[in-house]
């Protein structure tokens, strides 16, 4: 046997519930045996369900697949995976639920550092913080996976449901993302991405693409949210200058929900009633996409000034460029806007707010004078959709109905395929 | 204890105990069950201590841990030593370092609040075992492996999972305040590697107290003596040569001005993630105190990806005004998706909060519409 603890005067008892101390100095009065070397070996704790599983996450090889069976599972403290070429799988998405609703630890409900990446068939409620965090990870895919606050829509719920961040080749597939007070779907600060057949509902941003490039989201639902889809950049981040990002084929219909998201949040100043949002990106294209009922405007595009934040990073573009919006149909919506210029703007057409709004503002050169033309920054294709520049920079002044400046195209953007992707697009 | 002292020690044990043994036992690529299997410590029914062959340590600038005490060792097998590269401490495979995490308790079964003095050995009348972490240095690195005490503090088993206590504590500077009830958490090992694998993802762990920054600063070594740590070390023959340079300043150290300190507690408790290649660079904040912009320091900075982290405030930290300051916020929240640092604490680090509010208070300067900054927006 390799070296104990020095078991000197250790007397031999057997482990009792009782505190040890008491216990023992009653068992060395009343002179229980003595024996250096032998005592009865105390017994391992036996595992929960909840400890077995994260032993599991820790242990597991590259190769393994972690089973979850159906049933609700309670889970007090953050799951995590750091071991590369794990899946973990359930039994279906309303079958195998992990439940966070007693967690007490933790700030997320499964967080990954890991690659070659698989989670499928589960689902993830109510968790503290985050349902699913995956940071720094190369191919990932979560796929047929619910997200959800089962309470609805609440400031209190966690910030994202499906959270992949820093990463790369990530596919999202199948998902359901419901009550996050931040965005349902949120890749952030990562590359190599798809989101599709997916659905989210009820989270303050249904979908966001965040200082990330190269993204294809197509064929996925977003309604009920506050803002449907979100395509921003954001300053002061080690990975900015969002890019590349195709939205097409989407649902993006009544994301008229209050927004509930905690106050200094950016996410915080998207106006309920927003079917997408584009924010100081570059390279966007969004195509084939039905937008309704979204009560503010269909499409906003614009530049990180718009929200009146300090900027304190020379990096940082704050400009969206080369937007091009073309072939969607837009129904209703821009009824009811959830945004002081937009309302007046409103009120004093007598019109919906248009289904394309554009901030307006444009890079200055060093004269201070525009140093991109309109159709640099926006092109609406052959139209077919009502505009309006609000003419931001100027305070909403004076605002332009005219598509003409922006009826151009700007080049298509390639599709994206991912490594780990086998199925292929649809 | 002096050193012959502790020499008679080892021999009296050794020649009373059939099974004791004079040094641990390094496990090499294994990972041990229960913590006996080291072999690190004398247990009796009253005492935990360190063999003597380690050497108690004690890190210039510790991290909270729930008020909790920490016994630390360190033992390099005989005939290796550790080398300084690049001034820091190069451990040869088989060092084993340990951290046991305890609290002085009282006779109703409370644990204790009270200022951790560096005990050598743990009085087990007077204390409550907690945990034991053991990080070893294996051929392919180091390895972290928490080990939880049973509640009859004969063992210690080894939960990879982590695990948590229930624990009631009382105030020795207010013995009339109720006890706080809390949940001490023993991080599981993804946890553990959180904080000790400070370039994320693909860097190694390493130790973040037994490190030359660290050890810099002085302690009483086993005879009593008090000196730099890594003199202690390199008188041993444990350490080819001691590392130049200050040690790590500490917060508690009041000699120090208050930005200092202020950052100086930032880094140890937030740094490990919060720098440019954490787990934390995601959200652009770095707490080294080796920021590049004022605005990477929290200094008007909205938050990212925060959620409620963000109290409902605009800014991570608004000069002047730690009420209005996220970093504040975080730091004296409890709730799990919204408390910083996200491990390692259940209750509020009071000192620590109160350090952090009187740095922001001292700060000029304000956010927003005030600050000359926004002329920038539209």
């Amino acid at each position: 046997m390799p070296s104990l603890f020095n078991f000197a005067d250790r007397p031999s008892y057997s482990p009792t519930p009782a505190r040890s101390r008491r216990a023992l100095a009653a068992a060395i009065a009343f002179g229980v045996t003595v024996t250096a070397c032998a005592p009865d070996e105390p017994v391992m704790p036996e595992l929960s369900f909840e400890e077995a599983l994260q032993e599991q996450l820790i242990t597991a090889q590259p190769g393994d697949v972690i089973e979850i069976p159906a049933g609700v599972h309670e889970m007090t403290r953050s799951l995590s995976l750091n071991a590369p070429g794990v899946t973990i799988r359930g039994q279906g998405i309303d079958v195998s639920v992990l439940s966070f609703k007693n967690q007490i630890q933790g700030a997320e409900g499964l967080l990954v550092n890991a690659d070659d990446f698989v989670l499928e068939d589960l689902a993830i409620e109510d968790t503290v913080g985050d349902a699913l965090k995956i940071n720094e990870s190369e191919n990932v895919i979560v796929r047929n996976v619910r997200t959800e606050w089962t309470g609805g829509p609440l400031t209190t719920n966690g910030a994202y449901g499906i959270y992949p961040v820093q990463s790369k080749n990530i596919l999202i597939d199948g998902a359901v993302a419901i009550g996050a007070s931040d965005a349902g779907i949120y890749v952030g600060q990562s590359t190599q991405i798809i989101v599709r057949n997916s659905r989210a509902e009820y989270n303050v941003a249904g979908i966001e693409i965040e200082n990330s490039t190269f993204a294809d989201v197509y064929n996925n639902v977003a309604t009920n949210n506050t803002g449907g889809i979100l395509v921003f950049d954001l300053p002061n981040l080690p990975v900015q200058g969002g890019r590349n990002t195709r939205v097409f084929d989407n649902e993006v219909v009544s994301n008229n929900v209050d927004n509930f998201a905690p106050e200094g949040n950016i996410v915080g100043t998207v106006p309920a009633g927003t079917g997408m949002m584009v924010l100081a990106n570059d390279s966007i294209e969004i195509f084939g996409n039905r937008f309704a009922d979204n009560q503010t405007t269909s499409v906003m595009v614009v530049s990180y000034l718009i929200n009146g934040l300090p900027l304190d990073d020379p990096n940082y573009d704050p400009f969206p460029e080369a937007i091009y919006i073309h072939d969607n149909n837009f129904e209703s919506g821009g009824e009811n806007p959830d945004f002081e210029a937009l309302a007046m703007l409103s009120e004093a057409t007598g019109q919906p707010v248009p289904h394309v709004v554009w901030g307006g503002a444009i890079m200055p050169d060093a004269d201070g004078n525009p140093s991109k033309t309109a159709s640099d920054i926006l092109c609406l294709g052959e139209g077919g959709m009502t505009f309006s520049n609000l003419d931001a920079m100027n305070g909403f002044a004076a605002p332009s109905f005219d598509l003409s400046p922006h009826l151009c195209e700007q080049p298509r953007l390639q599709e994206i395929i991912l490594p780990n992707d086998l199925t292929g697009a649809e | 204890m002096t050193g012959i002292k502790a020499l008679l020690g080892i021999t009296l044990l050794a020649g009373l105990a059939a099974c004791s043994d004079s040094t641990p036992n390094f496990v090499a690529d294994a990972r041990p069950a229960r913590l006996s299997e080291w072999g690190l410590f004398e247990l009796s029914a009253d005492r935990l201590a360190p063999l003597p062959a380690l050497e108690v340590v004690r890190p210039a600038n510790p991290l909270f841990t729930d008020y909790a005490h920490k016994l630390r060792t360190l033992w390099i097998p005989d005939g290796t030593q550790a080398t300084l590269v690049n001034n820091e401490i190069n451990y040869p495979v088989g060092t084993i370092l340990s951290k046991t995490f305890y609290y002085p308790s009282d006779a109703d079964g409370n644990v204790v609040k009270v200022v951790d003095n560096g005990a050598r050995e743990i009085d087990l009348a007077a204390a409550r075992l907690i945990e034991t972490r053991v990080l070893v240095k294996q051929s392919s690195g180091w390895d972290a492996l928490p080990y939880v005490w049973n509640d009859d503090e004969t063992e210690a088993f080894l939960r990879v999972a982590g695990a948590s206590r229930s624990l009631s504590m009382v105030d020795a500077a207010q013995p009339d305040a109720p006890a706080t009830q809390f949940a001490y958490f023993v991080p599981n090992e993804n946890q553990c590697s959180g904080c000790h694998t400070t370039e994320h993802p693909d860097g190694g762990m390493h130790p973040l107290g037994a490190i030359a920054s660290q050890l810099t600063a002085s302690a009483h070594d086993a005879a009593g003596e008090f000196r730099p740590q890594v003199d202690t070390l390199v008188a041993r023959g444990w350490l080819d040569t001691a590392p130049t340079g200050p040690a790590l300043a500490s917060f508690e150290d009041l000699s120090l001005g208050l930005e200092t300190r202020a950052l100086a507690y930032l880094n140890m408790q937030c740094g490990h993630c919060h720098n440019p290649k954490g787990a934390a660079d995601t959200s652009g904040l770095v707490l080294t105190g080796k920021h590049v912009t004022r605005v990477s320091t929290g200094v008007c900075k909205p938050p990212v990806a925060a959620g409620g982290g963000a109290g409902d405030l605009q800014y991570g930290i608004v000069p002047g005004d730690p009420d209005a300051s996220i970093l504040h916020y975080r730091l004296a929240s409890t709730k799990p998706d919204e408390m910083m640092p996200e491990l390692g604490r259940s209750l509020v680090h009071a000192e620590g909060v109160a350090l952090v509010r009187e740095w922001i208070g001292s700060l000029s300067g304000a956010c927003g519409a005030e600050a000359p900054l926004s002329s920038a927006a539209d």
